[in-house]
């Protein structure tokens, strides 16, 4: 194991700019691979941080109205649910979101679900549903429910659409607690504005908000990390004098394909889940690989086999039904394998060694 | 190793202390002066002040909430530097790391977080420690969790079944103390109120903001925790708001409770604006209730941003936003509201708050019942600690920044009339030895023998800006930790808590609401020992029952 770990440092020491990518680890693997990042004046992407990355933009550009999973569940007495995404990533969502029991809530309305862009997917029984589909893309009826809210005059060939989206609308308007549910991975910027601008306009005169549904690998627990840790979200380079965040700049993927990167940290060791490694991975580009499954890495590569999160250690991740960081307690612990945690701290003080001397 | 600071200004005003004489660091704690040993390393500190390392009562440095404020502006310190304030052009001089190495600079070696999330208090942990140098604890929220009204609703609660909950609800999160925030506000906002006041009630559940408050008081003293309720009361920031401080101060009925930023509830409606000073009436009443402590919450002009568990608050606050960008998250319990502001000089508000928050520090009859703090960063960022000591200190450094403010708001403002300057001895009171004391960490904020080795040592100077803004010396449980202003040894610091004893049955009672309503398993949020990879990372305070 030593001598592996010291090729990992070896060939790291070497990299003019590392990528730490995959990163579907733990909140410890996430701080251990952010001080690697920093040392080694390279690169943090998570290998699920499409959407993460879009609403982290667009919160920084003008902010957010979340809700939490509790809250939603608990209160809402419309959810709109936008798109595939959410019920494609939790098959259970909605009975989930349509509890039989819940605490108070707001107004008298009986509970009702509305889906946007989708005809797919069963909804709960004994709950109103309300489907908007039709020939529009998903961008588009998103902006027709909105004008529907906003009461702004509108024109589609599909009159029975037309219909069911004003009274969409209205029902929205008259909504004690109105929540917007989608997967940001579906949903590109300017349709991210649009759901935040509906919600914005609903909360002036009652309540609103949003349910992101949260990125595979433990992505959001990654990303706060990443915030706390540097004050900036993945995709985020210690290159240069002050940590510099760039949702496109330092995407993983794209850092391999132009050759900037010239070497790359492989993180995939979360039970449950499995990371989509960069297309030109492990063709070429030096890789330490720290993985709980078997990989297929490059002849020269280095391959750290680690203990997958939750299955073999406990592990905080994010949870959405608490809406944030939670630990959970491993399912059989297996102390043979080491964490990624412990591993990427081994090498940093291989580094620093090696920098000492 | 036995350490000398010899020759220096020791300002020690647990003790009554203040004396040129030399200070004796041992196995990390004080020491008395030992009969004919030699010290192993001596620091001639002769000219200079010697202090116990300053303690915190209210900073927002961890958290849910507070990197909610990360993600929505991460350009925080990139606007602040360029105005001028003493931070680093770059977003992570607002992360963990920087926020250790900052406040050692500046002699503060312990600093308490005030607002934990019950649910999220593994990331308040894991934030607090990635903090280097000092200590830290951390505040839980209670107060609008749906838990505690419906314990409260039924008003025939199982006598203890509240007292087991706050129990359960501190021992779980690992905290040092109980946060009230506008207690039954933010419930209420959950079914649209606006405003919530004193004596409305929680709608579905009946409870009042006075029940509440009341309520966990007396589950507090109960269980002998050593911080009384840390509570943020209603309707702050209003005009006027100074009756519903005054009425929350009444309600307490003998006590002990700590209420926070208060500057923020020091405003009367007199004058042509219907905003004015209510700091006289307000000191009025905490110098008549000596049950009670306060923190300032000093404003200071600027970009800053609040975060603030009070989302009924900041949702109406949202429409001050600077810059216009705001997050308004509607969670279990609290909530949180994240509006960037910024104070401005020449605004009448802002000049006002300013004044008022000064006014609060001078005319405090006992500076230990009158806390140091901006709220960090709602009222300020703690890098600007240091100018306002220099206001507190020097009349006519308050002066010459008076000149520069409106007319309007000279005029509803008796700060110009007050010459108070605040002793080494008070400021030491307000910032050491009243943190320490109502926080019940009573092994610090002093210098007698057995307390924890945390000492500052400053150049004694004119400008106490200068002076306080770096320390020429730190030592962090005898460590030497900051050496002229610059950290020279990067250590860790412990985290501490209250364990309180519960009837286990409230375990049951937790587990079976958290999965019915919220399809949650409470041992996710449980904070143990591993949430930190050191292994003495915390250390428990006793409560007295």
């Amino acid at each position: 194991m030593d001598s592996t770990l010291q090729r990992a440092a070896d060939l790291l020491a070497q990299a003019r700019l590392p990528v730490i990518g995959g990163l579907f680890t733990d909140v410890n693997g996430a701080a251990a691979a952010l001080a690697l990042a920093q040392k080694l004046g390279g690169v943090v992407d998570h290998a699920a941080s499409g959407g993460m990355s879009r609403a982290a933009r667009v919160m920084r550009e003008t902010g957010s109205t979340p809700a939490s999973f509790g809250e939603v569940r608990n209160r809402a007495d419309t959810v709109v649910v936008i798109g595939d995404g959410p019920r494609d990533r939790d098959p259970e969502l909605l009975d989930r979101l349509f509890p039989a029991k819940g605490l108070p809530r707001p107004g008298d309305n009986k509970r009702e679900l509305i889906v946007v862009g989708t005809g797919r997917g069963k909804t709960p029984s004994g709950i109103r549903a309300t489907v908007i589909d039709g020939k529009q893309a998903l961008p588009e009826l998103v902006a027709l429910l909105g004008a529907a809210v906003r009461e702004t005059p509108f024109e589609i060939r599909d009159k029975a659409l037309a219909k069911k989206i004003l009274s969409a609308g209205k029902r929205l308007r008259e909504s004690a607690f109105a929540v917007f549910v989608y997967d940001p991975v579906e949903l590109e910027e300017p349709v991210l504005h649009t759901v935040l601008e509906t919600v914005r306009l609903l909360v002036k005169t009652t309540r609103a908000a949003t349910l992101a549904l949260s990125a595979p690998g433990n992505g959001d627990g990654v990303n706060l990390c990443s915030t706390w840790t540097c004050g900036l979200p993945v995709r985020t380079s210690f290159a240069g004098e002050v940590p510099e965040n760039n949702m496109w700049a330092y995407e993983a993927e794209r850092l391999l394909k132009s050759g900037e990167a010239d070497a790359l940290v492989w993180i995939d060791a979360l039970d449950g889940a499995d990371a989509a490694p960069p297309t030109r991975a492990f063709r070429g580009i030096p890789s330490v690989v720290l993985s709980s499954k078997p990989v297929k890495a490059g002849r020269d590569d280095v391959v750290i086999e680690v203990g997958a999160a939750i299955a073999d250690h406990d592990a905080a991740v994010y949870l959405p039904p608490i809406a944030g960081i939670g630990e959970v307690k491993a399912t059989s612990a297996d102390s043979s394998k080491p964490t990624v945690a412990e591993v990427l701290n081994k090498i940093g003080t291989l580094i620093d060694a090696k920098g000492a001397a | 190793m036995l350490i000398q600071l010899k020759g220096g200004r020791v300002i020690d005003p647990a003790n009554n202390r203040d004396s040129v004489g030399d200070v004796y660091l041992e196995n990390g704690r004080i020491v008395d002066a030992p009969d004919g040993r030699e010290p192993d390393e001596v620091h001639d500190v002769s000219g200079k002040i010697v202090m116990a390392g300053a303690i915190d009562v209210h900073s927002h440095i961890a958290g849910t909430n507070v990197t909610l404020g990360r993600q929505l502006m991460p350009e925080l310190p990139l606007i602040a530097s360029a105005e001028g304030q003493p931070i680093l052009p770059s977003p992570a001089a607002w992360g963990a790391y920087a926020t250790g190495i900052r406040y050692a600079e500046m002699g503060y070696t312990t600093v308490i977080e005030p607002a934990m999330i019950p649910t999220h208090a593994i990331q308040s942990h894991k934030e607090m420690a990635s903090i280097p140098i000092i200590d830290v604890a951390g505040l839980v929220i209670l107060g609008n969790d749906d838990y505690t009204l419906n314990l409260l609703r039924t008003s025939n609660v199982k006598s203890d079944e509240l007292k087991d909950y706050v129990a359960w609800t501190l021992s779980h999160s690992k905290a040092l103390g109980l946060k009230v925030i506008n207690a039954g506000g933010s419930e209420a906002f959950k079914f649209n109120a606006r405003t919530f006041d004193l004596d409305e009630q929680v709608p579905e559940y009946g409870v009042t903001s006075r029940g509440i408050v009341e309520a966990m008081q007396q589950a507090i003293a109960d269980l002998g925790v050593p911080h009384p309720p840390h509570v943020h009361t209603n309707n702050l920031g209003i005009a006027g708001n100074v009756d519903t401080a005054v009425a929350t101060l009444e309600a307490t009925q003998g006590n002990p409770i700590h209420l926070a930023h208060i500057q923020f509830y020091g405003y009367g409606k007199e004058g042509d604006k219907g905003f004015s000073s209510g700091a006289p009436r307000l000191m009025e009443a905490i110098n008549k209730h000596k049950n009670a402590t306060v923190d300032v919450g000093q404003v200071m002009f600027g970009q800053t941003i609040t975060i603030s568990g009070d989302v009924l608050r900041q949702f109406d606050g949202r429409r001050a936003a600077n810059p216009k960008k705001w997050i308004i998250n509607q969670a279990d319990g609290n909530g949180t509201g994240v509006v960037p502001y910024n104070y401005k000089k020449k605004s009448f508000v802002n000049a006002l708050q300013w004044a008022i928050g000064l006014e609060i520090f001078l005319l405090a009859e006992d500076p230990w019942r009158v806390l140091f703090s901006t709220d960090h960063p709602n009222g300020a960022l703690f890098t600007r600690y240091p100018e306002i000591f220099h206001l507190l200190m020097d009349k006519d450094e308050r002066s010459r920044w008076l000149d520069q403010l409106p007319e309007a708001s000279r005029q509803v403002s008796g700060l110009a009339g007050i010459s108070r300057e605040l002793t080494f001895s008070e400021l030491a009171v307000m910032t050491r030895a009243a943190p320490a004391k109502v926080l019940g960490l009573m092994d610090r904020g002093h210098l007698a023998s057995g307390a924890v080795a945390d000492v500052a040592v400053y150049t004694d100077q004119k400008n106490k800006t200068k002076m306080f803004a770096a320390a020429d010396l730190v030592f962090k449980s005898g460590k030497l930790v900051v050496r002229k202003g610059n950290v020279v040894d990067v250590s860790w610091g412990r985290c501490y808590h209250v364990e309180a004893g519960f009837d286990s049955h409230i375990e049951k009672r937790v587990r079976s609401f958290y999965e019915t309503y919220y399809g949650a398993d409470p041992s996710w949020f449980g904070v143990t020992e591993t949430v930190s990879d050191r292994p003495d990372r915390f250390a428990t305070i006793r409560c007295a029952s």
